[in-house]
């Protein structure tokens, strides 16, 4: 597979995207409603795996990375794209069933809404619990206590 | 706990729709409408392998659908590492997978070294890589012995807990530690190898290449486990691939990929070892790679420990790191598969964000797929030939 294989597929899905080469390798930036019709392109072009799914609190909005891996050849890609604080969570789990799990982890922990998922319950907390990995939330036990 | 509950609806079969040819419940299987019945599997559990708890929707002795439900053990690594210094996040990864730490050790350390460009010492890979084969056999034993279990095998774990015990010696000799070891710091590693430890590990792997095969004599050569474990929990090659399998579990459907030889990392490219893959994709395939694996990490350690290099064992390390602003990934194999490290810094002295990308995880999310269609007794064998490890799942 080519290094460029990506573009190309991208490309001929019409999908409006940027692509930087990072230190962390190919990075691929859209906007939100080109998350699907890009990985789906992405996935029947020979993208075979979701390595791995995640949201980051970047402070302004909530940055979801899709880690992706072509096994000919090994190539990697990061598509990334950015949601609004308390925005909406689209699942991709039809596309890489790997999602199922991050997506309800992503969405519990950074306070999205989860749509089009099989099963959008919370994953690793219980019901009422904070938006973890949100920066606005603080970890209690980080205040310091004061001895008299 | 009202939102883990399955919809106990009398409607038989799959209560979603995965994609074609990933279902395995046949649609209309159950037209005698017999009443179905929820167990809960676990999270306290001998055969769960930590907290795991699973629903099982039964239709007799027949698993109808399964949903796992994980989180019992969250602690917030993640968020933890946020206000952790970088030499201070390696005690909180230690405890997301507690059977193979040296490898999260790693996995982070790559990470900080690749962002801030710190040059590894060849002495500090090496060690790396003889600390991390030491600690997947340790890890793989309990997963044979505890799997031996879940078919009924009694005997040999009580075999395996002597050669563990013997491998957490010679980590406890190198490391200090037995299990939370917090040896591989960014830079190299914490101290250097003990006078002696080579004799203590030669010893050892003597006598242990005797143990292993002993070890599977008694498993593998037993026909009732056999019987146990053959056909049973099927994962084909593109189910493995789109639900991002990671390690034994996915080289047993097929997927020949290693991160050790295809993204490398410490010393493995100095060394000399195969990767075993097969295509059956069942428990005992699964089971064939790991005993396999294992043969394979004692070619390596044999190696590390003959070809050792002279020199330091870490790299000049400021007190209080603070790696550029950006982003790496950084994988190993742990005993479980790819285990990636994502890193997000801001230039300050604390992570900004890490996402460890734990292969369990992924590995347990087929259950719900693997177990529907199977009995009861059988579930209990799939999920033990997964070698989960709820610590890492959980974080």
């Amino acid at each position: 597979m080519p290094a460029s294989a990506h573009e190309t597929l991208l490309r001929d899905a019409a999908v409006v995207h940027t692509s930087e080469t990072e230190l962390l390798g190919t990075v691929v930036r859209l906007d939100c409603v080109n998350v699907r019709p890009a990985l789906g392109a992405l996935a029947a072009g020979g993208f075979d795996q979701l390595v791995d799914m995640f949201a980051t609190d970047t402070g302004e909005a909530i940055e979801l990375t899709y880690h992706l891996r072509a096994f000919s050849g090994f190539e990697t890609l990061f598509v990334k794209c950015t949601v609004e604080y308390d925005g909406e969570l689209v699942s991709v789990w039809d596309i890489y069933p790997a999602a199922l799990f991050p997506e309800r982890e992503a969405a519990e922990l950074l306070g999205m809404s989860l749509t089009g998922h099989p099963n959008p319950k919370r994953l690793l907390t219980v019901e009422g619990t904070e938006p973890l990995l949100r920066k606005s939330v603080a970890i209690r036990g980080a205040q310091e206590v004061q001895f008299s | 706990m009202s939102d883990v509950r399955l919809d106990v609806s009398r409607q038989p079969g799959p209560r979603w729709v995965l994609p074609k040819g990933l279902r395995r419940v046949p649609e209309g299987l159950d037209e005698l409408a017999t009443e179905h019945l929820i167990l809960n599997m676990g999270p306290q559990h001998p055969s769960t392998h930590g907290v795991l708890h699973v629903l099982l929707e039964l239709d007799g002795e027949e698993v109808q659908a399964a949903e796992a439900s994980v989180g019992y053990l969250h602690r917030g690594i993640e968020k933890l590492a946020e206000s952790r210094k970088y030499h201070q996040v390696g005690t909180l990864l230690d405890r997301a997978d507690y059977l193979a730490g040296l490898h999260t050790e790693t996995a982070f350390a790559l990470a900080v070294e690749r962002l801030a460009g710190i040059e590894v010492p060849r002495k500090a890979d090496w060690i790396r890589s003889l600390t991390m084969e030491l600690c997947r056999l340790a890890s793989h034993v309990v997963w044979a012995g505890t799997f031996g279990m879940d078919a009924g095998a009694m005997a040999p774990f009580l075999y395996i807990m002597r050669d563990r015990e013997a491998l957490l010696d010679i980590l406890e000799a190198i490391t200090g530690g037995r299990m939370m070891f917090n040896y591989v710091r960014p830079g190299g590693v914490f101290a250097d190898l003990p006078a002696g430890v080579d004799t203590k590990i030669r010893a050892f792997l003597d006598v242990f290449d005797t143990y292993l095969e002993e070890t599977d004599a008694l498993l593998g050569g037993n026909e009732i486990f056999q019987a146990r474990i053959k056909n049973v929990g099927v994962i084909s090659r593109d189910t493995a691939m789109a639900f991002g399998l990671a390690g034994g579990t996915m080289r047993a459907s097929g997927i020949d990929f290693d991160v050790r030889r295809d993204m490398p990392y410490a010393a493995y490219t100095e060394l000399d070892f195969d990767v075993p893959v097969a295509s059956g994709g069942d428990c005992w395939d699964r089971y064939v790679v790991r005993m396999e694996e294992m043969r394979q990490s004692v070619r390596m350690i044999r190696q590390l420990v003959d070809g050792m290099p002279e020199g330091d064992f870490t790299a000049k390390v400021p007190k209080v790191l603070r790696p550029p602003a950006g982003e790496m990934y950084a994988a190993v194999e742990s005993p479980r598969g790819e285990l990636g490290i994502h890193l997000v810094s801001d230039g300050g002295p604390t992570p900004y964000r890490m996402r460890l990308r734990s292969p369990a995880y992924y590995n347990l999310a087929i259950t719900d797929e693997a177990i529907a269609g199977s009995l009861i007794a059988d579930a209990v064998v799939i999920i033990g030939s997964l070698d989960i490890v709820l610590g890492e799942i959980d974080r």
